[in-house]
């Protein structure tokens, strides 16, 4: 049986967790057009990205569940990229 | 008691319906699943051959324009989704790859249970829409009709669905889980039949694809009940829309149907030329290749929808580039028959005839793929000929093929190869008699889902119909003399057709638990050496 | 196990049981599933900006964001409550599934409120649908179209997530440790997806247009 990280390191995840909703949450009343988008898609990537490596434990996961994890998203992309090929280029 | 059934095998575990409907055997799932799509096959055969009776005339003389509309539309949705897409996979699959890896069942046989549970339940339901008074959609459901100005059983229909959809995600869970983790050891990825590789790959898209469908439906739903607007012009929404989320699933369900049926091909061409077959590396790439590519595919159903010029050209690219691999595999089976020695069992029949008609339908699905030529062929009888030859002539076949190959497997007793052999003649004359002239109608202009049209149509129609009488004469003969051999025919042995493979490696039919001493397992599959296949009797 | 080989066996990737690998491939099937409300999302709101904008500023943003920490909160407890499993301490990992579950609950009664407000701010596009008259009326009616139907998808998984965490919890008491532990695991794994879902549902349904 493997050792699970220190309750200290979720906590400090849930915190990160936070500090981005606040960040997401505060730049949005910021006047920054197309920007504040951008922002916060990134800033939810990256606490989807720290709940799936640290809560759902896929920083320690087998190659396979990895691959699993990254097929499911190049496949969305597969649907939103060749999907907006279509309704980005109608004239 | 006869002698092919003994009470250690998995069909004399229990012979109550109670024994039955409780499995959790994946080979009496495999069983109940081949009888309930048995029952979908006659039910959508029932809607084909009124339409093709109907057909026969120009114009409409045996049902109304309406009517017409809700038989093909029964056809599709019964043909697609309860008995294509779960034909291989949920009975040959189910019964064989556990067999084939040297396991004792599937990852998680209880969830197999569920699935078939999630099938006759989807599908009844279905069974009482169209009972209701059916859909005239079309299997496609397009936006806006189905969603605004049809007053047919939508919502019913596309319920369920929705909930077979979900009978084929956990399928697919439980053959993903199953190949990589249930696999006997020593047994690596690239010593597995064929046929296992087919089902990963096809379990694959079940699990990516299926739920898209399943949203979309949902969407449909609350279009129709609510007004909801997002696929409504009118309200600021999107028709396109609808064809993007609905083709991004369908396109690559016509792989879920195509992949399982060549990996049988792969098993039979093998033992009737008693060799290994030719490229073994490159046929598994390319069915994770056709799987993979399938899902870029999609908008080559749109072409004219009003989509974008330039994705159309994309669309159109990657559809060619898709082509390549399902090439590779009409190569190499051809090269793997070269120089075997080759024998006529009714298994290879069918073989031989999905090569020789999945090959046509291929190519001509080449034709739909050049945007120039799709503006004239698209919604015509061109691209129902194309879709026939695949799925039928290719699907439909290597699944007959299928069926008689491990028929002395799973039932434990040999049918009779005349009567197998000369169905498996009338089914191949049937089939092209009824299709070939589809290709030509679809040429000239005939366009698909029309019962009345003009009588210059109706030489060719009624050839097409003609034959579709010989190929359902051909579809019922197996009905008789499989169900003759349950009773009469001569007991199998473990291994009738000499063929290699785990699963010959035990009892016909099996014991419950699949493996009682442990099988060998070979260094390379597909281990023939020249000397002929056993003599069927 | 020695402290000082605690690194090097935290480096070694864990093979995950079948279990859990079964619940990923079921992940993904569900990711799949909600993809498709994102890119319809997506699409509309490129041809309606501006009534996404209008409506969006419309959303109860204190309880979008206090929803998104209860959530994020709850996804802490689970993991907590795994990791105590793991360690074998069973009492711990029982009050923290408890936990969990009464955030989700919390969730799901902060939505009830909201859901109740924006009736009563006739936001239901129904008929007096109160934003009818803004212009690209028809943009802000779809978009809170999308918002019942992506948070209502949302709700109901959360709410099998609920229940899936109140059966661990209660019904499989008993169980050996093994077994208790896998339980815990998948149910944290659906869990997690859940507020990753809530993740973007966020940003994209409170703070299109906030400035």
């Amino acid at each position: 049986m493997h050792s699970s990280p220190p309750v200290a390191t979720y906590v400090k995840v849930w915190a990160a967790l936070i500090v981005l909703l606040a960040l997401t949450l505060g730049s949005s009343f910021v006047p920054l057009h197309s920007v504040n988008l951008a922002i916060n898609l990134a800033i939810a990537c990256a606490k989807a990205a720290l709940v799936a490596v640290f809560f759902m434990r896929l920083r320690r996961s087998d190659a396979l569940t990895r691959l699993a994890a990254a097929a499911a998203l190049l496949w969305i992309l597969i649907l939103i990229t060749l999907g907006l090929a279509d309704v980005l280029t109608r004239v | 008691m006869s002698a092919a059934v003994s009470s250690m095998s998995y069909l004399g575990a229990g012979y109550s319906l109670r024994s039955w409907f409780t499995t959790r055997d994946h080979k009496r799932i495999a069983i109940l699943y081949a009888v309930s799509i048995t029952v979908f096959f006659f039910m959508g055969g029932t809607a084909a051959s009124l339409i093709r009776l109907e057909l026969l005339s120009p114009h409409g003389t045996l049902v109304t324009a309406e009517t017409y509309n809700k038989l093909f539309t029964a056809h599709g949705v019964i043909m697609v989704w309860f008995f294509l897409i779960p034909s291989i996979p949920a009975t040959l699959g189910n019964f064989l790859v556990p067999l084939m890896i040297g396991a004792h069942d599937l990852a998680f046989p209880r969830l197999n249970l569920l699935s078939w549970y999630l099938y006759i339940f989807g599908a009844l339901f279905t069974l009482a829409a169209l009972i209701a008074g059916g859909v005239d959609t079309g299997w496609t459901f397009y936006a806006p009709f189905s969603t605004m100005f049809s007053t047919s059983y939508v919502v019913a229909t596309v319920t369920g669905v929705f909930i077979v959809g979900f009978s084929s995600i956990l399928t697919g869970l439980n053959f993903i889980v199953t190949v990589h983790r249930l696999r006997t050891p020593g047994l690596g990825f690239f010593q597995l039949p064929l046929f296992v590789w087919a089902i990963y790959a096809t379990s694959l898209i079940l699990v990516l694809a299926t739920p898209v469908l399943a949203m979309t439906l949902v969407l449909v739903a609350a279009e129709r009940l609510f007004g909801i607007g997002i696929f409504d012009p009118a309200l600021g929404g999107d028709p396109l829309l609808f064809q993007h989320l609905f083709w991004f699933y369908s396109h690559p369900a016509v792989y879920i149907m195509i992949l399982p049926a060549m990996g049988v091909v792969s098993e039979v061409v093998t033992c009737f030329a008693r060799k290994p077959v030719f490229g073994y590396h490159m046929m598994a790439y390319a069915i994770v290749a056709i799987a993979s590519i399938g899902f870029l595919v999609w908008g080559h159903h749109m072409f004219v929808s009003g989509q974008s010029m330039y994705a159309g050209m994309t669309f159109s690219l990657l559809s060619y580039l898709v082509a390549i691999p399902s090439a590779i595999k009409v190569f190499n089976w051809t090269a793997t028959l070269y120089k075997g020695s080759i024998s006529f069992a009714a298994p290879m029949l069918y073989a031989l005839g999905f090569i020789l008609l999945f090959m046509l339908g291929g190519l001509t699905g080449l034709f739909l793929a050049s945007l120039a030529l799709d503006v004239h062929l698209t919604d015509t009888y061109f691209v129902i000929a194309h879709f026939h030859y695949i799925m039928v002539g290719g699907s439909v076949m290597a699944y007959f093929a299928g069926i008689h190959f491990w028929w002395p497997k799973i039932t434990g007793r040999m049918y009779s190869e005349r009567w197998a052999q000369f169905a498996a003649v009338v089914i191949f004359v049937g089939f092209n008699v009824t299709f070939f002239p589809q290709y030509i109608l679809g040429i000239e202009g005939m366009p698909r889902r029309y019962h009345d049209y003009p009588s210059e149509f109706q030489v060719l129609h009624v050839f097409s119909s003609a034959g579709a009488a010989i190929l359902a004469l051909g579809y019922l003969l197996p009905f008789v003399y499989l169900a003759w051999s349950l009773r009469f025919g001569s007991p199998a042995g473990p291994n009738p057709w000499n063929a290699r493979g785990l699963e010959w490696q035990t009892a016909s039919p099996p014991p419950q638990e699949n493996f009682p001493t442990k099988p060998d397992i070979p260094a390379r599959p597909y281990d023939y050496a020249p000397e002929p296949a056993a003599a069927p009797s | 196990m020695s402290a000082s080989s605690t690194s090097a066996v935290m480096s070694v990737p864990r093979k995950s049981s079948v279990a859990e690998f079964g619940m990923w491939v079921f992940l993904v099937s569900e990711m799949l599933f909600f993809s498709v409300l994102f890119f319809g999302y997506l699409v509309t709101r490129l041809h309606h900006p501006l009534g996404f904008a209008t409506a969006s500023r419309h959303t109860d943003v204190v309880i979008g964001s206090v929803n998104t920490a209860v959530l994020l909160t709850s996804s802490l407890m689970m993991a907590l409550a795994g990791r105590s499993a793991a360690a074998g301490a069973r009492r711990s990992a029982t009050r923290l599934l408890a936990a969990t579950a009464v955030f989700g609950m919390i969730f799901l009664a902060l939505k009830g409120l909201e859901y109740a407000h924006d009736a009563q701010h006739q936001l239901v596009p129904w008929r007096d649908f109160s934003l009818a008259f803004e212009p690209d009326a028809a943009g802000a009616r779809l978009f809170f179209w999308l918002y019942f139907i992506m948070t209502g998808a949302h709700a109901v998984h959360l709410l099998i997530g609920i229940s899936l965490v109140l059966f661990v919890m209660v019904g499989v008491a008993r169980v050996r440790h093994a077994i208790h532990v896998e339980l815990i695991e998948v149910t944290g794994l659906y869990w997690h997806l859940v507020d990753i879902v809530w993740i973007f549902l966020y940003p994209l349904l409170y703070l299109v247009s906030r400035s």
